[in-house]
Formats: C-alpha cells, sequence, structure tokens
C-alpha cells in the first residue's frame, strides 16, 4: 500500500469506529486471553470463541449438506399442551385450515437479531424453536458462530417447519417472520418455506390487555397474565451488541444470558398462547375480569361475530366496570344493537352515555341521526345538536376537551346543525306551500 | 394558412414589439448599450419528423395519435431506436422538446411486450415525479390499464407500498429514496429488480458534484442488487444541454453510452434580452438593485397583458419579488389573486392549484425559485424575467424554456445582480449564446463518499473480494472496515456487523451529514427554543461562531454559544445594523502532485492532493450599506483539517520581478486575482460558488513547501519579495469532487476568461463584480491583477 493511500484511508472519517455507549452491567469488551496461550484467529471470526459457547452451553455442532451451525436443545417441564377451542381459533386466524387445531403441529418462534432497523443487513443470529412434548415443551435453538453458518442454520429451520408446519408467533407477523424471508430470498437457492398457518398473539394480547397494562411487553405479560417471573433476565435492546462483539472476536459467556432470554421469550410465548386461546374459547365469558372481557368482545367484534360480541357487551355492562371503559363498551354495544335494527337498545345506550367524551359525542350525534332518519323529528334531533355544541363549549371552557378533538367535534356538529335548521326551515315552507 | 393559424399569427409579431417597446421606455434615460448588453433575436425553428418505428406496438401507436402525437420528432425518433436496440443512451433536450416521450416509447412497448418487463425512473426532485405520473397515468387509462405507475417516494403511504413493489411496471422515484429506501430492503422489492431492464435518469445535468459522485455510488449498488437477481438493466439518461453530456453519462453509469445531440422540436421565435441595472457609483462599481429592476421589467410586462413567470434565486427574493408585484397588480374585486409565488415549502396541493392557474390563464404571473426550472408542466407563458444569474448557461436556458413552447413568440429577459458571475455573463454574451462550454464534473472514487457506499453496499448483500466496486482495491477497504469493525469476513465474504442502518446517516446532497444545528433560544409564543436551520461542518465556524451575527430569512440571530462536540449554535433574535465576516487563515499543504507543468513560462500549474488546514481567527464587524469596518474580534476555534484536491498556480519569481508594484500591491493584488479566478472556475465547472475554496501560500525562495503564515508575517520585507506565491483552488469537500484536474485542463480559457472580467469591469479599483470589494483592496489591486493576468496569459 502507497503512503499515499495509508494516509488516505488514515483521514477518512467515514472509517472511524462509531462511538458506543458502554454496556452497563455486561463486561462484553474483547478479552485479552479467552484461552490461556492460544490467540484468536482473526481470519476466520472467533473460533475458539464458538468452541467456548458449545462448551459453556452443551450445545453441538450441526452439520447438513449447507454447512455447520450451533444446536442447542432442552425440554421445560410444566408446560401442559394446550387443547385449542376450534372457534378460538377462527377468532384469531379466520382463514386457516381446519387441522391448526392440531397443537402438535405447532412450531413456536423467536428469533434474537443483530439489530431492529430491518432490511438487508440485519441477521437473525439466534433462532428459537419450541413444541410440545412429553408433557412439556421441547425447545431448540439454531444459533451461527459466524455469518457463513446461516445458510446451515436456514436448511434446519425450513426442515423444523416442514415437520411442524402451523408458526406460532408473538410479533412475529411483522418482525421475525418478514426477516427470515428476507434471509430466505437472500440465499436464492434455498427456496423460502411457506408456513401452512401463522398464528401471531401480539394483536390479541394488545386487544386484551393493553388496556390495563399500557404496554404489552412479554415479559410484562407472564408476570400479569401467567404469573411467572423471569428473575435475572438481559435487557433486550444490549442483545445485538453483545452478538456483534463475540462475532468479532469478543468472549462467548456473555451470550449465555441470550440463550437464556430467548427460552424465556419462547415458554411465555407458549402459556400466553394457551391463556389467550381458552379466554377466547371461553363463550360464557366466566372470565372475572372486566377488562379482560371487553377485549374478548372486541377481538369478535372485528372478526364479525357480532352475535358473540353483542352477548358479551351486554354481560360487560351489567358487571362493575371502570366508568371509561363502561362507555365504551355501551357505544360498541350500541354500534351493534343498530346494525341489527335494535334501535331501541341503541336509543336505550345512547342516551345512557352522552356526556363531555369521545363516546358522548358519538351517542348525540347517533342520535341526532336516528331522530332525523328514523323517527322523522328533525327538530329534536337540532335540539341534541345544539347540546353536544353546548356540551362542548362548556367543556372548552374548562378544558376538559382536547384543543384538536374539540375543533373537529365542534365542526361535525355545526355542521349539521346548519344542514338541520335548513331542513327544519324547508319543512315549515312545504308546510306553508301545502 | 388555416383559419387557427392565421388567428395565432398578429400574436406573434405583437410579443416581440411589446417587449422592443417595454424595453425602450425602461432604459429611456440610459445608455441603451451599457443596461441593455444583449438583445437577441432566436428565429423560429420547424420541426424535423420521422414516421413512428415500425417496431412499436399498434396499441401504443394508437394511444400517442389519440393524444395528437402521429410522428416523432427526430430526436425522439433516434433516441427510442436506440433504446429498442438495447443501447444505453443520453438525449440532449432542450426545454419542451418532449423528452419524456424518448424514454416512454421504448419502455412502454417492451412492457406491453412482456408485463413482466419492470422500469425504474429517477428524477432528482419528487415534484418532477409527480409531474410525469399524470403523463404516464394518462396514457395508462388509453391502454386499459395493461401496466401499472407508481411514485415511491417519502410521502408514499406506508399500506400503499406493497401493492407498488409488486405491481408497479414502473417506478417514479429519486436518488435518495432509491438510496435509503429500495436498495437496502432489496428483498421486499425482488419482482422489480428480476425483472429489471430500463433505468431512467432524467434532468442528468443535476447529478455533478457530490450529488453525483454519490449517485454515481448508488448506481453501483444498484447494478449490484440487479446482477443478484440476475437483470443487466439498460440506461436512458436525459439532459439539459451542456458539454459533455456523453462523459458524465458514462461516468455515472460506468458503461458506454450513445449520445443523441440533435434537436428535432419545433420552438417559437424568441427575444432573449440582458439587462444590466445602470451604473449609481461608476468609481466604487454600484448598479442599481437587481431586484428593484426586475420589479420593474416584470411590472411592465404584466400590464401589457404578458403572462410572466419570475425567477429568483432565494426564497428570500422570491418574497420580496412577489410582495412587490402583488402591491402593483391588486386582485380584481370577487377574483382570485393574479400573481402567485412557488417555491419549496409550498403544500403539494397549493403548487397543483397554481400550476393549474398557470394552465389555464387565471393566474398572469407566478414568481419562482428553481422549483420551477425543471419539467413541471405550467403550459406556455409569455415572458421570463430571471432576477439574477441562474449559476448555469443550462440552468438559465431552462428557466428561460419557461416562456414560450413550441409555438408563438416569447421574450426572455437576463437582469444581472452585482456578482462577478452575473457581470461577467451579462458582459460576454457571446460566452452565453455560443456552444455550451459547460462541463459537468463527478468524483464518483472520492473516497470518503465510497466508502460510505461500500457500508451500504455491504449492508445489501456480502462483499466478495473479487467484485469490483470503483476503482479501488476492494479487499483492502475491506479489510480496514473490517479493522474499524464495520464489516467481518465470514465464508470468503465481508458482512455488515453493525446495529445501524448505514444509509440513515448518509445524505446524497452532502459529504458528510456532519451538519450544526442552529437554536434560536429567544423564546417564542411558547417560550421554548427553536431549531430554525442547518449548516453543514465546512461553513459553520465562519457563519456561526461566537458573536457572529447569522442571518436566516432576513432575520439576524447573534450567536451567543457554539457547543462544537454537540455541533448546536444556541442564537438570540437581535436587531442590529452590522453583520459579520469571520477572519479565516487558511493552509494548504501539497501531499502529492498529480500533474504539473513547468517548464514552459514563468508560471507552473499543478492539481493534486492536499491537506487543506484552516482557522478561524477572529471577526470584523460591518456596517450595512456602507460597508464600513465597525469593529473585531479575537476567536479561539478549533483547527479544522480537509484533506481533499486542489488546483494551483506558481507565480514564479520571474514574472513577478518585473513588476511595477510594492510588495504590499502585489499581496492586495493576487488575493483580488485569486477572488477572480474562483468566480471564473465556477462558471467553467457549472459549480456553486461555495464549492470551490480559495488560498494563497508563500514559497520559500529555493523551493520546498510553503510556510507557514506566521512565519512568512515575521520575515523580513526585502526577503519576502523573494517568495514566489501559490495560488490554490481547492475542492471544498473532503477528499475533492473532481473540479481540479479539470481546472487544470482549462487553465489558459480559466487565465484568459478572468481576464476578460477584469478587464471589462467599469469600475476603477476593483470591486464585488471583479476582484473583491474596493474596501478590501490596495488602490492598485486592479492594476496588479491585470499586470499579472498579462504576463499569464502571453
Amino acid at each position: 500500500m502507497s503512503q499515499t493511500t495509508i494516509d488516505r484511508f488514515a483521514r477518512l472519517k467515514a472509517l472511524q469506529r462509531p462511538s458506543v455507549l458502554p454496556l452497563s452491567g455486561h463486561a462484553v469488551g474483547p478479552v485479552e486471553n479467552p484461552v490461556v496461550g492460544e490467540a484468536i484467529d482473526s481470519a476466520s471470526g472467533s473460533v475458539i470463541g464458538a468452541e467456548r459457547l458449545a462448551l459453556i452451553l452443551g450445545a453441538t455442532v450441526k452439520r447438513n449438506g449447507h454447512g455447520e451451525h450451533l444446536s442447542l436443545h432442552c425440554w421445560h417441564g410444566g408446560h401442559a399442551a394446550c387443547d385449542p377451542d376450534a372457534a378460538a381459533l377462527r377468532l384469531l386466524a379466520p382463514n386457516a385450515p381446519e387441522d391448526i387445531a392440531d397443537a402438535q403441529q405447532w412450531l413456536f418462534l423467536d428469533t434474537e437479531t443483530t439489530g431492529l432497523a430491518g432490511g438487508t443487513g440485519t441477521y437473525p443470529f439466534l433462532v428459537g424453536l419450541a413444541w410440545w412434548e412429553g408433557g412439556g415443551l421441547e425447545v431448540e435453538q439454531l444459533f451461527m458462530r459466524e455469518y457463513s453458518e446461516e445458510r446451515s442454520l436456514l436448511v434446519a429451520l425450513a426442515e423444523r417447519l416442514a415437520e411442524r408446519p402451523v408458526l406460532v408467533t408473538f410479533n412475529g407477523k411483522s418482525f421475525d417472520w418478514p426477516l427470515l424471508e428476507t434471509r430466505y430470498r437472500m440465499m436464492r437457492t434455498i427456496p423460502p418455506p411457506v408456513p401452512r398457518a401463522h398464528l401471531d398473539f401480539l394483536h390479541p394480547a394488545r386487544n386484551l390487555w393493553r388496556l390495563r397494562l399500557g404496554s404489552v411487553r412479554l415479559s410484562q405479560l407472564e408476570r400479569y397474565v401467567l404469573g411467572w417471573d423471569r428473575g435475572a433476565d438481559i435487557a433486550s435492546e444490549l442483545i445485538p451488541r453483545i452478538y456483534l462483539d463475540f462475532v468479532r472476536g469478543g468472549r462467548a459467556e456473555p451470550l449465555v444470558p441470550v440463550f437464556q432470554h430467548n427460552q424465556m421469550d419462547l415458554r411465555g410465548l407458549a402459556g400466553l398462547s394457551g391463556r389467550i386461546l381458552s379466554l377466547l374459547g371461553d363463550k360464557e365469558g366466566t372470565s372475572q375480569d372486566g377488562l379482560e372481557l371487553y377485549g374478548v368482545s372486541r377481538i369478535c367484534e372485528r372478526r364479525g361475530e357480532a352475535k358473540r360480541a353483542r352477548r358479551l357487551y351486554e354481560q360487560l355492562i351489567a358487571s362493575a366496570l371502570p366508568e371509561e371503559t363502561d362507555r365504551v363498551a355501551r357505544a360498541a354495544l350500541a354500534r351493534l344493537a343498530k346494525r341489527d335494527g335494535d334501535f331501541a337498545r341503541a336509543h336505550e345506550l345512547w342516551e345512557s352515555v352522552l356526556g363531555n367524551s369521545r363516546e358522548g359525542y358519538e351517542a348525540y350525534e347517533q342520535l341526532a341521526i336516528y331522530y332525523e332518519h328514523e323517527a322523522r323529528e328533525p327538530r329534536r334531533a337540532l335540539a341534541l345538536a345544539r347540546e353536544a355544541l353546548d356540551q362542548l363549549r362548556r367543556a372548552n371552557q374548562v378544558g376538559t376537551v382536547a384543543a384538536t378533538e374539540y375543533r373537529r367535534t365542534k365542526g361535525r356538529f355545526e355542521h349539521r346543525m346548519l344542514r338541520l335548521e335548513r331542513k327544519a326551515s324547508r319543512t315549515l315552507l312545504d308546510t306553508f306551500g301545502a | 394558412m388555416t383559419p387557427s393559424q392565421q388567428a395565432l399569427a398578429p400574436r406573434l409579431s405583437t410579443t416581440l414589439d411589446t417587449v422592443q417597446d417595454i424595453l425602450g421606455t425602461l432604459v429611456s434615460r440610459y445608455r441603451t448599450d451599457e443596461v441593455l448588453t444583449s438583445v437577441q433575436q432566436i428565429p423560429a425553428r420547424e420541426a424535423e419528423f420521422r414516421p413512428m418505428p415500425d417496431w412499436v406496438r399498434t396499441e401504443l401507436a394508437e394511444a400517442y395519435r389519440a393524444k395528437g402525437i402521429k410522428e416523432l420528432y427526430s430526436h425522439q425518433a433516434a433516441t427510442a431506436e436506440l433504446v429498442h436496440g438495447g443501447k444505453n443512451v443520453v438525449v440532449v433536450t432542450p426545454t419542451a422538446s418532449g423528452k419524456t416521450l424518448c424514454y416512454n416509447l421504448p419502455v412502454l412497448n417492451a412492457v406491453l411486450e412482456n408485463p413482466d418487463t419492470r422500469a425504474l425512473y429517477l428524477f432528482p426532485t419528487k415534484a418532477l415525479a409527480q409531474d410525469q405520473l399524470a403523463e404516464l397515468h394518462d396514457l395508462a387509462q388509453r391502454l386499459d390499464n395493461r401496466f401499472g405507475v407508481f411514485t415511491y417516494d417519502g410521502d408514499t403511504p406506508q399500506d400503499a407500498r406493497k401493492a407498488i413493489r409488486e405491481r408497479g411496471h414502473i417506478v417514479l422515484s429519486n436518488p435518495d429514496m432509491l438510496h435509503a429506501g429500495i436498495l437496502p430492503h432489496h428483498t421486499k422489492w425482488m419482482r422489480l429488480f428480476e425483472n429489471l431492464r430500463y433505468i431512467v435518469l432524467d434532468e442528468l445535468h443535476a447529478y455533478r458534484g457530490v450529488f453525483g459522485s454519490h449517485l454515481a455510488n448508488v448506481l453501483r449498488r444498484l447494478r449490484r442488487v440487479a446482477q443478484f437477481y440476475g437483470s443487466n438493466p439498460q440506461f436512458v439518461c436525459c439532459s439539459a444541454t451542456i458539454a459533455n453530456p456523453g462523459e458524465l453519462a458514462s461516468q455515472l453509469i460506468e458503461n458506454e453510452v450513445d449520445v443523441v445531440e440533435e434537436n428535432g422540436a419545433p420552438s417559437g421565435e424568441k427575444l432573449f434580452v440582458f439587462y444590466n441595472p445602470p451604473m449609481v457609483n461608476r468609481n466604487l462599481g454600484i448598479r442599481r438593485s437587481y431586484i428593484n429592476e426586475a420589479t420593474r421589467v416584470a411590472r411592465e410586462l404584466l400590464a401589457r397583458k404578458l403572462q410572466t413567470i419570475v425567477f429568483a434565486n432565494s426564497r428570500l427574493h422570491t418574497e420580496v419579488l412577489l410582495t412587490y408585484l402583488q402591491q402593483a397588480n391588486p386582485p380584481r374585486p370577487a377574483q382570485a389573486e393574479p400573481i402567485r409565488g412557488y417555491r419549496g415549502g409550498y403544500l403539494p396541493g397549493e403548487r397543483r392549484e397554481i400550476e393549474r392557474g398557470l394552465r389555464d390563464g387565471r393566474i398572469r404571473g407566478v414568481v419562482a425559485t428553481n422549483a420551477l426550472e425543471l419539467g413541471i408542466d405550467i403550459g406556455s407563458l409569455d415572458a421570463c424575467v430571471m432576477a439574477g444569474y441562474a449559476g448555469s448557461i443550462a440552468s438559465t436556458w431552462q428557466r428561460a424554456g419557461r416562456a414560450g413552447r413550441r409555438s408563438g413568440s416569447s421574450c426572455a429577459v437576463f437582469v444581472a445582480s452585482s456578482a462577478p458571475l452575473d457581470q461577467f455573463i451579462v458582459q460576454h454574451p457571446e460566452y452565453f449564446f455560443g456552444s455550451s462550454p459547460e462541463h459537468a464534473h463527478i468524483q464518483p472514487d472520492n473516497l470518503e463518499i465510497l466508502v460510505n457506499h461500500l457500508k451500504c453496499a455491504a449492508f445489501e448483500l456480502p462483499l466478495s473480494p473479487d467484485e469490483r466496486f470503483g476503482q479501488v482495491e476492494l479487499p483492502e477497504l475491506c479489510e480496514r472496515l473490517a479493522e474499524a469493525g464495520f464489516l467481518q469476513r465470514s465464508g470468503g465474504s465481508w458482512h455488515w456487523v453493525q446495529e445501524s442502518y448505514p444509509a440513515d446517516t448518509i445524505s446524497l446532497r452532502s459529504v458528510t451529514s456532519d451538519n450544526f444545528v442552529i437554536i434560536d433560544t429567544t423564546g417564542g409564543e411558547d417560550g421554548k427554543p427553536e431549531v430554525i436551520g442547518e449548516v453543514d461542518f465546512s461553513s459553520a465556524l465562519t457563519t456561526v461562531h461566537p458573536k457572529a451575527i447569522y442571518i436566516h430569512q432576513g432575520q439576524q440571530y447573534h450567536v451567543e454559544r457554539l457547543d462544537f462536540g454537540q455541533r448546536k449554535a444556541y442564537v438570540k433574535r437581535v436587531d442590529v445594523d452590522y453583520f459579520t465576516d469571520a477572519i479565516r487563515y487558511t493552509q494548504v499543504r501539497v501531499l502529492e502532485i498529480a500533474e504539473e507543468q513547468s517548464a514552459a513560462g514563468p508560471a507552473a500549474r499543478a492539481h493534486g492532493d492536499v491537506l487543506v488546514r484552516s482557522q478561524v481567527v477572529g471577526f470584523k464587524k460591518i456596517k450595512f450599506f456602507t460597508n464600513e469596518n465597525v469593529g473585531s474580534g479575537k476567536l479561539e476555534l478549533p483547527e479544522n483539517e480537509m484533506h481533499t484536491t486542489a488546483f494551483w498556480i506558481t507565480l514564479q519569481h520571474e514574472l513577478l520581478a518585473g513588476l511595477p508594484f510594492t510588495l504590499s500591491e502585489r499581496q492586495s493584488g493576487i488575493f483580488g486575482l485569486i477572488y477572480a479566478l474562483a468566480s471564473v472556475a465556477t462558471l467553467l465547472l457549472m459549480c456553486d460558488r461555495r464549492d470551490i475554496g480559495t488560498a494563497v501560500g508563500e514559497r520559500p525562495p529555493h523551493g520546498g513547501a510553503d510556510v507557514e503564515w506566521q512565519e512568512f508575517a515575521t520575515t523580513p520585507g526585502n526577503e519576502k519579495g523573494l517568495f514566489e506565491p501559490n495560488l490554490y483552488l481547492y475542492d471544498a469537500f473532503p477528499g475533492g469532487i473532481g473540479f481540479s484536474e479539470p481546472l487544470y485542463r482549462v487553465c489558459q480559457v480559466l487565465l484568459a476568461r478572468t481576464q476578460e472580467l477584469i478587464t471589462a469591469c467599469p469600475c476603477d479599483n476593483g470591486c464585488p463584480s471583479c476582484i473583491g470589494p474596493a474596501g478590501d483592496q490596495s488602490e492598485r489591486s486592479k492594476e496588479v491583477a491585470l499586470a499579472i493576468l498579462g504576463r499569464l496569459c502571453s
């Protein structure tokens, strides 16, 4: 290399090592002497670290026609396989084939990746798989010790998926699986496996528990819904760096908690899926938790199971619910009743939620529509629009309505009022004309 | 003559006569030839037609026929034929010559032949892609929607993106989106890449300098990805008139390109007028404000019912001109505003409304920035007024082309500011009207830029050692990137080993994305600090140093604090009667000479790699209008180092020895000379004045490296005279952007044009239009500069 070339390289800002924050509590930087007397072979990655990893984890090297990868098996007792109810599964995956009800066909999947940015340069380095076996949960973790092992790992994954073709994930529909599909496409020669069905529990979990918990992280759901405690667990945002440091020749030890974290995620997913399916399968809605029940009703409503949704909402508003949830449930129930042509029930429900809230204004509007078009009493409709506007102005004065909400709602009612006023006067004219 | 042609005929002469008439009134008080430096009548040109090629499918020919296109202009036919024959093509097209047909015809034909065919159109701006969408949708409708056309940019909703990836036969996008949104997600675009046959680069001439150097690398990445999916797309490029369209295109796509330069489109008669605002103070070289003069011209044109477009070079000037013209043309009762503004920052809906208003004539006048310069369809206007030079001949013609499309007469008036470039052009119409001297230059192998794209390339597909990526030793560079922790070699290839998404941190419009944010801490209604703008790293030290007056949208701000580490400048709104001018010392050290020529003549010239060290050591406070120096301050700021390329001239001892000037006169003259050289260089390079840095170094009498300025300052006077000054023009971007070598090649032209610029300037002792403001120079600077040039050019 010429001196000028070296100088040029030296001055390149683009070559400067990116600054990274130190990992708190985890010493993961490259260590001088991983194994005494041996040096790291920088050309082929971190062979020594990789061997050490297999050793400390008790993992084995798997070989197939496409190369090698690491595989770690373990079994967790105390997970009874669930026997999912067909109706519950229809709610989750309306278009899936019937036989997804066979839980033996399920393959739980959770990946750990080199980043969250997505795109073609993000690699899933650890693919955790789990299935029901022997009254517990069998876990297999596929791991690439260096990037060249990806192909072999993906082939192994395709084989597992061929054995158990129903993919079960938590946020895998928008993250893990598209990322894996990208990886298969990058390989060109391995056809991407197509799961027979894909059940993802993120959205159901959100519907069921977000109102109570705010966010729905898996570990949080485990604690609240399943009553589990993970104990020591690594913060997931640290995971990419731990792996990348390892690949660049760092120590193997910091990866151990990553494997454990991935196992916990898989167990949590298995436990949570059972809980969600039993909630959705419970047709009588005997759950004691109103908010959960509300979530089930919403899922039913979205999936077009209007009858069941209506029955659940009725049951819900008869129980003691937080005021806000009660209002939301009433508004939803009123919508369903209106759709069924049951204006008597809808009317009753709207009347019960009138007031300064999103549902309250919706009720004013719905009642106004009802009086205008169904009952043919435009004056009453007009009175309701006026009342809503008064309500809104008062709320604005005392600041109990957000500014954008205020403007939007106000515009809507003013528009309606003008129209109704015109209509009312026209009705008068018509009367005179006749 | 058909009745419709007869109806057109009277208007033809009226417009030109009206303009002549207006000009007469405007300049009646002055010496006409000093103000109207050129009035060129450009005759109408007849169309040259060719039949529709026989390979064009009947339904496509029919669709064009239904739009009124039965035959092709000769350049359209030539381009379409080459594209059809599988060639890479660049076609040089003036405004309104039907260039979109050049690529749409062969591309659509291929899509209709085989519905798997895919094409990617790249436009330098989002607005242009939107404009093309309308034209293609119209064609799609005429062809039973047998192909899908979509724009894909930052505004595309998330839920529409999937459909575009699958169903878009033609995807209209921009280089930035390709770089950050498409290539890093190429697996989602598999359908497109597997079948990618055509890539259209419209407005090719916009891809020069930094932007072009980036694009060349983005295209390297694109070709890599296409190859991965087994496709090898061909390129169709359209460029405005520049001197080297073929060279630029082949540098960008790194392949052979056929050039189509003939133009078969008809054009109407046009009057092109150069208007130099009259002198107010001849000694100081001060002219009447060009903004006011442009307003006068536009007002007269509008008063004669000529639909007029006015171009300004900044947003601020757009607003000023708009205010003046709206005051002069109030809307009639119950009618919409007849004069509108058009610039970046207007909402898309508003823009479309203005474009429609211009087409149907409801809007009589529009004041625009370069946002309207490129191919947005606004119909044909009667007149165009340009307040200030557009920066290049190509842009000027594009702007002028906004008035008068295919038939009818029109006029374009260029009103010059007192900037050197404007003055050179306005006084040298032959330079402007002659064959285009403008070369577009790029430097795709600028290491800084290349390495950034190499990172993106590794993110997209692992790099293998036998790949090629520009003219660099790939394995060596990858090794370096691996050492720095970006890549890791595994299984023979280098893989990306970072959490981050490299494209996010790389902007195609600058070399580094290391910008300073400017934060206004004055506190508005809500009392919160507000980010008002950004300045790039290289200009931060001179514009937002502590105590500087920073001017943003006409408002002055005082810089309270510069946080260098965090890249933030904290400012407060002020209202003062001065501005600040940073005092910067720049030292250039030559690292490696690429080429030099010292044998012939007394001046040696060279180009090569240099290290530029600059430091802002203080600033001057300069009073508005009078330009008095009303104070100064010292600053202690970090020194800034940049490795770049430079072109330089060494004034050898024998050249200077015989000149009858004192040492300080000589030094002052050399600074004036380099000011003028840099201005002319921007003209030759089609670049911005800020793209070129200047420095003067002093070479010791017996050769060797330039001495430090501190050392030179303490050298005894009699020895100073023996030093040989080096005049450096360097690329103001780390790594260089490809200006130095071309400057070295055109050195004689550069010197000759600079001589013409200074000679033609009517000022006495120098002015901003030639060698810089007179106050900064000694009285004989102009004389010195001319004397040196005289010897250099002889």
